[in-house]
């Protein structure tokens, strides 16, 4: 078969007149004389730079006209039948978990107080009790004044504060309180939050973020360690209590910033003053030399020393005779030596202002009943004036390790000066397995005791939240109001009841 | 752990821990670029430049319009494209390795405000090349200077940092 090719200039004149149709068409359209003349203005004899511009331009059109995407979190798209089967699938929780055999076990040993807390305790089956398990030191819970004031205000002002310090929640009371432990400590200005728990896992956030590097204790407790997680920074760890570690810690650090230039950040070291997991006292002139050296700021958990160490009672800053503002964070609790409830920090003036709208339990929390506030400035009032008070109790600490320094069966852990005390089990003599056994054991110990009239506790901790494994222990809180011959009296039983329950278990 | 400065071409920034994060509270620091108030800033400070440029005695009409080009891109470049992070502490520092334009809309692509501030520069560029008679280097500055802002603002180079420039030092 033989197809005709049209010739080349009939070609020709189709594309002619195709184009002039097109142009004329295209001279109908309004606004075509304006791209025309752009175009041919913008042309400049140089076709090179007019396909570049052109190219830009399909750029944009291109980008103008792709459809919006995600990049992070990329939404599961389900069919209704899928949304169907997982809500089918899903099983509540019940809002009362079943209690196991162990936490009803738990629960049975917990004994139940029959009236108002202190060092001497009934219970409800009516028996007697010296209490050696209540952070209470200095029995500042038993006075029948501050009983009296607090009741009047909780008359005069009610029971809440109905409102976070930041919204109508702070009153004259508060302020007050801020103003004497102030005056008490010696520093320059002071932060009161509503819980002991949440003020220092509430002070560290509010100073650092990510990036920061905050060197801290591993021996720390566990408010610390929410307030270590809650801050995002890099956290490293110093051995407990060894100094050594945290200069080789620092140093470590140091070189760091050397070989990669990095950014400098804001810098902390936490600690505890006397630790509430170990009993012992961090030696604070040598963590001041350091923090110096290295020019780092130092937040100090002064929870357990606050009222009890030093001779004043005004913490570690006054047991080891160093000015207060070379701390830069004195982190105190109310609910222990001062027997009221709530927390502070205290500072200079920008620290304690820069919490005021950055500290979450602060501005989120509703601020401390007054009758508290009031409560806590009483036991301080008493505090000043019984100087006696911390000596007493440094006593009734040093008869009492004493007493107890021939113990067998168990270790006695901690500084000398520290009223608390942790007994754990001598593994050299004591034949024991893991921590559920130990457990066991010194609850046995407890319950001995509880017997003979000494109402005792072991230190508990949520283990699957702790980060360092810390070793079972039997928590003692020596208090002032103790007389010599209820020491004695606590110490025999001690010794009676562990060797009562872990002489058959000896090596 | 501290990360050396990486020596390959191209690096991505990981992806922490934390980046659920980012989504706990609006970021303030690139919610303004949504506003059309925002929008219409970019253009007036153009024209501002522009005039200023132009008002100088002396100044062509070539090199006013480079000079008004190079400073919407530098700032621009600086602004969205360089510093990294927030300057307030608004998120824990959940942003800390990502610049302004990674931050818009949570790192979504081809969204309007992205499409605006993209077609923005590639205008000025071929307004300024409309109404001037560029000789090849100009031309070739100003083309390149706008290269880099639009390469810097492509939906693949999104948390990419190039010659390990500008890479965020802390994990």
């Amino acid at each position: 078969m033989e197809t005709t090719y049209p010739s080349l200039s009939e070609l020709f004149v189709f594309l002619n007149t195709t184009l002039t149709q097109i142009s004329i068409y295209y001279s109908h359209i309004p606004g075509s004389g304006i791209l025309i003349k752009y175009i041919k203005n913008s042309h400049q004899d140089d076709p090179f730079r007019t396909i570049l511009e052109l190219l830009l331009v399909f750029f944009a059109i291109i980008y103008l006209f792709t459809n919006k995407y995600r990049t992070v979190n990329k939404l599961i798209e389900l069919t209704p039948q899928e949304v169907e089967e997982l809500v089918d699938e899903w099983q509540p929780e019940p809002l009362v978990p079943q209690l196991s055999d162990d936490d009803i076990k738990e629960f049975d040993k917990i004994p139940i107080i029959n009236g108002p807390q202190g060092s001497r305790v009934k219970l409800i089956n009516g028996k007697s009790l010296l209490n050696i398990s209540s952070f209470d030191f200095l029995g500042l819970l038993s006075y029948e004044s501050t009983k009296e004031k607090t009741i009047k205000t909780l008359r005069e002002y009610g029971v809440g504060s109905c409102g976070p310090p930041g919204f109508y929640g702070t009153i004259d009371v508060h302020t007050e309180f801020e103003r004497k432990i102030s005056e008490f400590l010696g520093t320059e200005d002071t932060i009161l939050y509503s819980q002991g728990f949440s003020t220092i896992n509430s002070a560290i956030p509010s100073f650092c973020k990510r990036g920061d590097i905050i060197v801290a204790d591993e021996g720390c407790n566990f408010s610390i360690q929410k307030g270590l997680q809650i801050s995002r920074s890099i956290i490293k760890w110093y051995k407990h209590n060894n100094m050594e570690d945290l200069e080789r810690v620092l140093r470590k650090i140091k070189d760091e910033d050397i070989e990669t230039g990095r950014r400098l950040t804001r810098r902390f070291i936490v600690s505890e003053g006397l630790f509430a997991n170990y009993g012992d006292i961090t030696p604070l002139p040598k963590l001041i030399e350091l923090k110096k050296k290295f020019k780092y700021r130092l937040i100090l958990d002064e929870s357990l020393s606050f009222g009890t160490l030093g001779k004043r009672g005004t913490g570690l800053t006054d047991y080891f005779d160093i000015d207060p503002n070379d701390v830069d964070m004195i982190v105190g609790s109310m609910c222990y030596s001062l027997g009221s409830s709530g927390g502070f920090c205290s500072g200079s003036f920008e620290i304690t202002e820069h919490q005021r709208i950055s500290g979450p339990a602060y501005c989120y929390s509703a601020s401390l009943p007054a009758m508290l506030a009031v409560a806590a400035t009483e036991s301080l009032k008493l505090l000043k004036q019984n100087p006696g008070l911390p000596l007493a109790l440094k006593y009734n600490t040093a008869l009492f390790k004493q007493l107890l320094n021939n113990i067998k069966y168990l270790l006695l852990n901690g500084s000398q000066d520290s009223p608390v005390i942790h007994l754990r089990i001598d593994e050299e003599i004591v034949r024991v397995g893991d921590i559920s056994d130990k457990e066991k054991c010194l609850q046995d110990v407890v319950d001995e005791a509880t017997n003979n009239g000494i109402l005792l506790t072991r230190a508990k901790y949520n283990r699957s939240q702790e980060l360092f494994n810390i070793e079972p222990s039997i928590r003692i809180c020596i208090n002032a109001s103790f007389t010599k011959k209820e020491i004695e009296k606590v110490a025999s039983v001690i010794k009676n009841a562990a060797a009562k329950v872990l002489r058959n278990r000896v090596h | 752990m501290a990360r050396s400065r990486s020596r390959s071409f191209i690096t991505t920034e990981k992806p922490t821990t934390y980046d659920e994060d980012q989504f706990a509270l609006p970021n303030l620091n690139s919610n303004w670029v949504y506003y059309k108030g925002a929008w219409l800033v970019h253009i007036i400070l153009i024209i501002c430049v522009k005039i200023l440029f132009s008002s100088v005695p002396g100044v062509s009409s070539e090199t006013s319009w480079t000079l008004t080009n190079l400073s919407y891109m530098l700032g621009s470049f600086v602004m969205f494209h360089w510093v990294k992070g927030i300057p307030f502490d608004f998120n824990s520092g959940a942003y800390d390795g990502l610049t302004l334009w990674e931050q818009i809309d949570n790192g979504a692509q081809f969204t309007p405000a992205k499409k605006y501030l993209t077609a923005l520069p590639i205008g000025l560029f071929l307004l300024s090349t409309h109404y001037t008679h560029y000789d090849a280097i100009t031309f070739l500055v100003n083309f390149t200077f706008l290269l880099v802002v639009l390469i810097a603002k492509l939906p693949q180079l999104h948390k990419v940092r190039l010659f390990g420039i500008n890479q965020l030092e802390v994990e």
